[in-house]
């Protein structure tokens, strides 16, 4: 579970938006709607431990019951997906992937994990693939199961289909919210577009604002 | 506006003619033809007389050593502080620091760092008499070392700045904040995403100036004068002192010797791509091992303190050569000198006229001309992508590398000798010219990018308004781009001031600059007056830099627009 207590973000003693709490169970897609420019891309970030040095936070997150604000970004044991894919250029897709899973795993179980995921994706036998031959559909798709191949306790989505096109985004987004259902974890997603939120809790951070 | 389309042609004339002509006469020197020496026939006694020459293994093993050796560190430095040390506060400090660094010339930091580093430079005074208990300089070999290895140490400490301001440069095309940020979701630390992800992608991009750095490197003349070894110099000294012989013989052995530094460099630059193919299949299990630890807290430490090295050896560098310049009297253990004096900027200054007068009419010269013919060829470009065909700019990255990645001592021997031929030697015009070699590549890589990012909206625009293209480009693009402009100028200015080789083989001796003044009296003249010269040869440039700051400044102050 996922639980903001009563978080506030100030840039230069000034809050971004009035105290925010909210508790995402496992398997579910909450959303936060606002225009840009209302601090949803810097919550996200202040959630996954990347907020700049120019913002204070008040408040507490917690992760499945313990506060994880102490912990660098690396630590926190939560995905995000942004708006690019940022796959790695000089890696083709398998090497992406395998850049997410633990170490411990020997060379046969990593293989293995790779051709699954693929497989999920609807892409068996892009290992070889260099990302840039990908399509904008394909490499979003590459983009998500790397970062739940790293095997994260929450995941965030930062505008993560706004760059797409309208036929591509219906299609991206069911196999995003499904896949993320799949793994049973709680999500958080930020949009400026209503149509990309899915059916958990939406909060207008907007009406929120201070 | 077809008449854009020879700008391109001009321009690589201009390099091509100088580097094809320079490489086939020194070639076929190296061989024993020279006709005006009624040498007609073609022979490999120059060379045999080279591999035989005394001395001819250790001049090559400080060769290398200093040129592979710098070379690498440098990489490995540079590196390092992108790894452990970006946007910290030491990387704050040298942010600052960078432009000032690398205005300062090769020659006049080696004379500081020589002054700084000698046993009886400023290292040692401030150490004695109470550490050291000397009190008279020692007979140590610490600079001018049989291996180049102080050469070595100047070098890297010169071309970590200029591979930082490359890297910084290519960094714009990766996406770090981005790469940073889903690495570390991934669970990679900081260190690690740079080692793994950022790095891998950053090196192709500063390859051709890490080869530049190499092919320059390996084949210094003026610094190697100051700080390299001298039995036996390196080979780029040891081939300058051949062509300077009086003895026309010589120039043969020159030819066989500076031909062989281009094989040098050519192997060395196999070597490292090679290296790179190498490490690039080593390392690639090693990439996506999964490992998300980092293990090297000591290097964090490390590259802080080169930073701070790097900039407090560069201060102190510039403190000498004032101090030095303000001496009467200094003895030996003392911290500063005992008495002080004006005397020696006078005197420099009333010696200097002919020098200075010269160093500043070919830099403004050759960066004037510089700047107009890389303006005409982005405007090529721009007018060729407007009629849907691409500019191949990898190609032209190439070319314009070109000048940079072949050793100046292969070529412009060379180069001399077609112009005596042709009566052109010693004329200020084909000094110019040669300046114009080295100055564009820099012009070319300092205004290209901004440059092609001007929004060519405005242009549009503008020709509707004012329906002449002629007048749109002089009132509207050029002030707009102003600032980079003269920021290109004040670069390839401070390129040309630093030229030593070509204005001693080009100018044929008749033409006196400041480097060259300062080269020549470096090792064994009076410290106080070199040390005069090597602070004009830093104060000329950096009063261009000044000005291509400020009076972007002056013309816009009420633009906010306009300001940075």
């Amino acid at each position: 579970m996922l639980q903001l207590e009563n978080v506030q973000i100030f840039n230069a003693g000034k809050p971004l938006f009035s105290t925010l709490s909210l508790k995402i169970v496992a398997g579910e897609i909450a959303s936060i709607m606002g225009p840009s420019g209302c601090g949803k891309s810097t919550l996200l970030s202040a959630i996954c431990g990347n907020l700049a040095n120019v913002f204070t936070l008040n408040g507490d997150v917690c992760l499945n019951d313990r506060s994880i604000l102490a912990l660098p970004m690396e630590k926190r044991r939560i995905g995000i997906l942004f708006q690019d894919d940022l796959l790695f250029p000089h890696m083709n897709i398998a090497e992406n992937l395998a850049f997410a899973l633990p170490p411990e795993l020997g060379k046969q179980e990593r293989n293995l994990k790779i051709a699954e995921a693929l497989e999920k994706g609807g892409l068996s036998g892009f290992e070889k693939r260099d990302p840039v031959t990908l399509s904008g559909g394909q490499r979003a798709r590459v983009s998500l199961l790397r970062s739940l191949l790293a095997e994260p306790e929450a995941l965030l989505l930062d505008e993560p289909f706004s760059t797409l096109d309208q036929e591509l985004k219906d299609q991206i987004r069911s196999f995003v919210f499904e896949t993320i259902r799949s793994m049973n974890i709680p999500a958080l997603l930020v949009s400026h577009d209503h149509r990309d939120c899915p059916t958990g809790q939406v909060i207008n951070l907007a009406n929120q604002g201070s | 506006m077809s008449s854009l389309g020879l700008f391109p042609m001009v321009t690589f004339a201009c390099f091509l003619s100088a580097i094809v002509i320079g490489l086939i006469s020194t070639w076929a020197q190296a061989f024993g033809y020279m006709p005006s020496l009624e040498l007609t026939h073609f022979s490999v006694t120059a060379w045999q007389q080279l591999f035989s020459y005394p001395g001819f293994g250790r001049s090559i093993m400080a060769t290398l050593i200093s040129g592979i050796g710098a070379t690498l560190t440098a990489l490995v430095f540079t590196f390092l502080l992108f790894a452990f040390s970006y946007h910290n506060r030491f990387w704050r400090v040298l942010d600052h620091a960078l432009a000032p660094l690398l205005a300062v010339p090769h020659a006049a930091f080696a004379i500081g760092f020589l002054f700084l580093t000698a046993p009886s430079g400023w290292i040692l005074r401030l150490l004695s008499p109470e550490l050291t208990g000397f009190s008279t300089p020692p007979d140590w070999n610490v600079v001018k070392d049989v291996y180049g290895i102080s050469l070595m140490l100047a070098l890297v400490l010169k071309e970590v700045p200029f591979l930082i301001l490359i890297a910084l440069g290519a960094l714009g095309q990766i996406n770090v904040q981005g790469s940073l940020a889903v690495g570390r979701s991934l669970g990679y630390e900081k260190v690690q995403v740079w080692v793994k992800i950022i790095l891998p992608q950053l090196y192709p991009k500063i390859r051709l100036a890490l080869f530049a750095v190499l092919a320059y490197s390996l084949s210094v003349v003026d610094i190697a004068q100051i700080l390299g070894p001298t039995t036996p110099p390196s080979l780029a000294v040891q081939v300058f002192r051949w062509f300077n012989d009086p003895d026309f013989e010589y120039r043969l052995l020159g030819a066989a010797g500076a031909t062989l530094i281009l094989l040098l460099v050519i192997g060395s630059i196999g070597l490292l791509y090679l290296s790179e193919v190498g490490i690039k299949w080593l390392f690639r299990s090693w990439l996506i091992n999964g490992q998300r630890r980092s293990r090297f807290f000591l290097l964090t430490t490390l590259s802080n303190f080169f930073i701070s090295a790097l900039v407090g050896i560069s201060i102190a560098v510039i403190l000498v050569l004032l101090v030095w310049s303000f001496t009467w009297r200094w003895q030996f253990p003392d911290f500063l000198p005992g008495d002080w004096s004006f005397r020696f900027w006078g005197k420099g200054f009333l010696q200097m006229t002919d020098p200075i007068w010269n160093t500043i009419s070919t830099g403004i010269m050759a960066s004037l001309l510089a700047v107009f013919l890389v303006i005409g060829c982005l405007e090529n470009e721009i007018q060729m992508q407007k009629r849907g065909r691409k500019a191949n700019t990898t190609k032209m990255l190439w070319l314009i590398y070109l000048p940079l990645l072949i050793p100046q001592i292969a070529f412009l021997f060379g180069v001399q000798v077609s112009l005596v031929v042709l009566h052109l030697d010693g004329f200020w015009l084909s000094l110019v010219w040669s300046h114009l070699l080295f100055v564009l590549p820099y012009v070319f890589l300092s205004l290209g990018p901004v440059y092609r990012s001007y929004d060519q909206r405005i242009t549009d625009v503008a020709v509707t308004l004012c329906r002449s293209t002629w007048r749109t480009f002089l009132r509207v693009k050029l002030p707009i781009l102003l600032r980079p402009i003269l920021f290109a100028i004040a670069i390839g200015f401070s390129v040309s001031v630093a030229q030593y080789l070509p204005t001693l083989f080009i100018g044929a001796g008749r033409f006196d600059t400041i480097t060259t003044e300062a080269v020549s009296l470096a090792s064994g003249s009076d410290r106080r007056i070199v040390s005069v010269y090597a602070l004009l040869q830093m104060l000329t440039p950096m009063i261009v830099f000044l000005s291509a700051i400020l009076i972007p400044r002056f013309y816009f102050h009420d633009r906010k627009g306009m300001q940075i």
